[in-house]
């Protein structure tokens, strides 16, 4: 017995044979009839499918079918991988053209869709039913996702803190960021006291907060890094001769500290109130006009300053060739000192000064010393054996 | 009747064990062990050994309740094909008591481990400041100008050999060149890791004049186990003496010797690292008459930055991080054996044209990476901008390695 779907096909496959020869004997037209020739073969092909299939229709072979089979099972929900994996490829091709960056991108999505869209077909023919299958997809997948998608969404967060407060101007930045910090301690205390609140409501406000912190990263992006000024370090000081200056010369004093420079001191140079300078040496008691420096080995001497006004300690290992700056020749019986300097300490401050001598004092008969300019007759005799 | 296989079997299995605890028992029984740290020589060491023979009992103490208990229970309640007793879970009684009794053995262990802990860290009292820095594969020993240790007027630097006096509480400053090292005198004290840009102190004194020997105690690279020091006790007069030979000014080589064609040699291959203090470069400078001193830079071919000075390097009796003997093992082992109030005039003869060992040293000179490995691969100095870890093979002629032999017998 033919199945309804198939008849209806057959008949219509009929009729476009008949109306084929019966406008081919009329009009003589050849396009009309080819046209009307081809819908006879398309439906006669679609005819001949729908009986060999019946229609589709299990329950006329299978009368439990419609409970039973496979395709009775409720499809599993929608995903959203294939997207991602086509969204991986495109940019893996615009990458390819472009900037490698998107290059990356799309690689790593088109990764992420194919490992995750392999996990998602296992798990979707684990069993027929479909909450049993996406927990078990969620057991194996949410220990990879959920640490990438925190550390995802960490890293936005704080790329956005670091584009506004590098927008913000020096002063605006710590304002803005203390008012910022008060909001979020002022909404803890809230969600803390009143436990009432509902959850979609905590959900909601840390939503917008979220929304708000990135399009302000992106619109601080977009503006641009206010105006750093650039600050000579310690080195600079000493490069352009500025060592034996009493004056302010601008320096970033952290310039040549590190965790390693500041986790210990080979001593303390220290400029006492009444003027007089001495060394202090880690393990010896007691404080010393000379100083003994392991040759060619990085040391850390502490700077404290404990006078009245501003100073800087200067580190002076004689003199060398001056060296002519375009043609880089020594010019003859012109010398510079050697020298290295912090930059000027105030009153009770401390500063790392940190050095290498690669030569010995003892040796080259060369008298190294450390002195604070302004501070007359005073000096620490610094001995490398 | 031939045993079975399953007896045969365990007594093999047996047998592993028992061999292995006998020889960590025969090992024990060493007379001969130098970084013996059971054998203490000076109050630091008395300090550390007075600790750990009650923390050794009572921990001793502990295993064996342990494993008796653990022996006992698995011994009587074993599988005799009985029914499983009745399970029962928790005893809070048994549980707290478990908790305290540890807690209060940790504690008696504790008091006295702060305790020594904080007296080994003192420093106040020390009376001789010796500043040591280690690099790969050597120990560079330095007397800042001070007025402790009797005295000292100009630094002396030195290596290998640190020379204390005896009775005398002396300060350690210890850092390192390039990584960390670690300095261990076992008979002297603990170990102390050295590590570039700090400084770490470590207190040392000997009771009786002699020789303690130590080792790189900290994994420094490829010659690690050739990084050796040795603790040189001398009397507080001994100690004087030694300083005056360390102080006293360079004689060059009498002109026509062999010693000064060595010097020539040296002057040429060897200054460019090592320092001999007093030596004056009148060789290779345009005037003969200039009395230029010759000034080594290290820093400019190792990648430590310093090669060892060599100034009265014959008043040691080791080299190449005390690794090798430049006396005969006979004159070795009657330094080493020699009772301590012999032992200082033994040693600050230094070493004598009798007792000189000059195998090991030629070998050295020859080839120092094929003596002491020091670089993986001595054709890729990539790693430290090329730049030696240790000494090069310098590619010298047996003649000139004869002269600089002769020459360095001179430095004593």
């Amino acid at each position: 017995m033919i199945p309804t779907g198939s008849r209806l096909l057959l008949g219509a496959t009929l009729l476009a044979t008949i109306a084929a020869i019966a406008y081919g004997i009329s009009d003589g037209g050849s396009l009309g009839t080819t046209g009307l020739i081809s819908a006879a073969l398309a439906l006669a092909l679609l005819t001949a499918v729908n009986i060999i299939t019946r229609d589709a229709d299990v329950s006329s072979m299978d009368p439990s079918a419609p409970t039973e089979s496979p395709a009775a099972r409720p499809a599993p929900p929608a995903s959203i991988w294939p997207i991602v994996g086509g969204l991986g490829g495109v940019l893996v091709v615009i990458g390819l053209v472009s900037y490698p960056v998107v290059f990356v991108f799309g690689l790593i999505a088109l990764l992420a869709a194919i490992i995750e869209w392999m996990i998602e077909a296992w798990s979707e023919r684990a069993s027929a039913d479909n909450r049993y299958n996406s927990g078990i997809r969620q057991r194996l997948a949410h220990p990879a996702e959920f640490p990438v998608l925190a550390a995802l969404t960490a890293a936005v967060i704080i790329y956005s803190f670091s584009r506004i407060m590098l927008f913000l101007s020096k002063t605006g930045g710590p304002a803005a960021f203390g008012v910022l910090a008060a909001l979020v301690l002022a909404a803890g205390f809230v969600i803390a006291f009143r436990p009432q609140v509902r959850n979609a409501t905590v959900s909601a406000v840390a939503g917008i907060a979220v929304i708000g912190l990135v399009a302000g990263g992106v619109a601080a992006a977009l503006a641009g890094e206010r105006d750093i000024e650039p600050h000579h370090t310690m080195g600079d000081i000493a490069a352009e001769g500025h060592c034996d200056t009493a004056e302010e010369v601008e320096a970033d004093e952290r310039a040549s500290q590190n965790v390693a420079a500041k986790a210990n001191i080979h001593g303390e140079i220290v400029l006492h109130e009444d003027g007089t300078l001495v060394a202090r040496s880690i393990g010896i008691a007691g404080e010393s006009t000379s100083i003994t420096i392991t040759r060619s080995n990085a040391t850390n001497i502490r700077f404290r300053n404990e006078a009245e006004e501003d100073r800087r300690l200067v580190l002076n290992l004689g003199e060398r060739a001056a060296v002519d700056e375009e043609t880089e020749a020594t010019i003859p019986d012109e010398t510079v000192p050697i020298q290295y300097c912090t930059a000027l300490v105030e009153d009770g401050g401390s500063q790392l000064l940190t050095f290498s001598i690669p030569d010995s004092s003892t040796i080259t008969g060369t008298a190294y010393s450390f002195t604070v300019p302004g501070v007359d007759g005073q000096a620490v005799e610094v001995v490398v054996p | 009747m031939k045993p079975s296989w399953k007896l045969v079997s365990r007594r093999r299995a047996l047998a592993v064990p028992a061999l292995v605890g006998l020889g960590i028992v025969v090992a024990g029984c060493a007379e001969d062990a130098p970084q013996d740290t059971w054998q203490p020589e000076g109050d630091n060491a008395r300090d550390i050994q007075n600790l750990q023979w009650p923390v050794f009992a009572i921990a001793g103490a502990v295993l064996l309740i342990v494993i008796a208990a653990v022996g006992w229970s698995v011994f009587r309640y074993r599988d005799k094909g009985q029914p499983i007793p009745k399970q029962s879970h928790g005893r809070p009684s048994l549980e707290i008591g478990l908790t305290i009794l540890p807690a209060l053995i940790l504690i008696g262990v504790a008091v006295p481990t702060l305790r020594t802990v904080m007296a080994l860290a003192e420093t106040d009292d020390t009376e001789c400041v010796v500043n040591i820095t280690g690099q790969q594969w050597w120990w560079e020993i330095e007397y800042p100008t001070q007025a402790g240790c009797g005295g000292i007027t100009e630094p002396i630097i030195t290596s290998g050999q640190l020379v204390i006096p005896t009775e005398m509480n002396v300060l350690m400053r210890g850092t390192s060149r390039d990584v960390i090292h670690s300095f261990w005198v076992p008979r002297i004290n603990g170990k102390r890791d050295v590590v570039p840009g700090r400084i770490q102190t470590l207190r040392l004194e000997a009771d009786r004049p002699g020789i303690y020997a130590g080792q790189c105690a900290e994994f420094c690279g490829l010659s690690h186990a050739n990084m050796r020091m040795e603790i040189v006790a001398l009397s507080p007069e001994d100690f004087e003496a030694w300083k005056a030979d360390q102080l006293a000014d360079y004689v060059s080589p009498e002109a026509g010797t062999q010693a000064a064609d060595g010097e020539d040699v040296f002057l040429q291959q060897c200054a460019r690292c090592h320092q001999v203090n007093g030596l004056i470069d009148d060789k290779n400078t345009p005037d003969p008459a200039d009395d230029t001193p010759s000034i080594a830079h290290p820093e400019d071919q190792v990648y430590a930055g310093a090669a060892p000075n060599l100034t009265h390097l014959m008043s040691r009796n080791t080299f190449a991080g005390a690794t090798w003997d430049l006396v005969t093992q006979q004159c070795r082992d009657t330094i080493w054996n020699a009772s301590p109030e012999e032992f200082g005039a033994l040693y600050l003869q230094g070493v004598t044209e009798e007792c000189f060992n000059p195998v090991d040293l030629r070998e050295w000179i020859r080839n120092a990476p094929e003596k002491k490995p020091m670089f993986a691969d001595q054709t890729d100095l990539g790693p430290t901008g090329g730049l030696y870890r240790g000494m090069p093979a310098l590619g010298l002629s047996e003649d000139q390695i004869d002269d600089v032999i002769a020459y360095l017998l001179e430095l004593n």
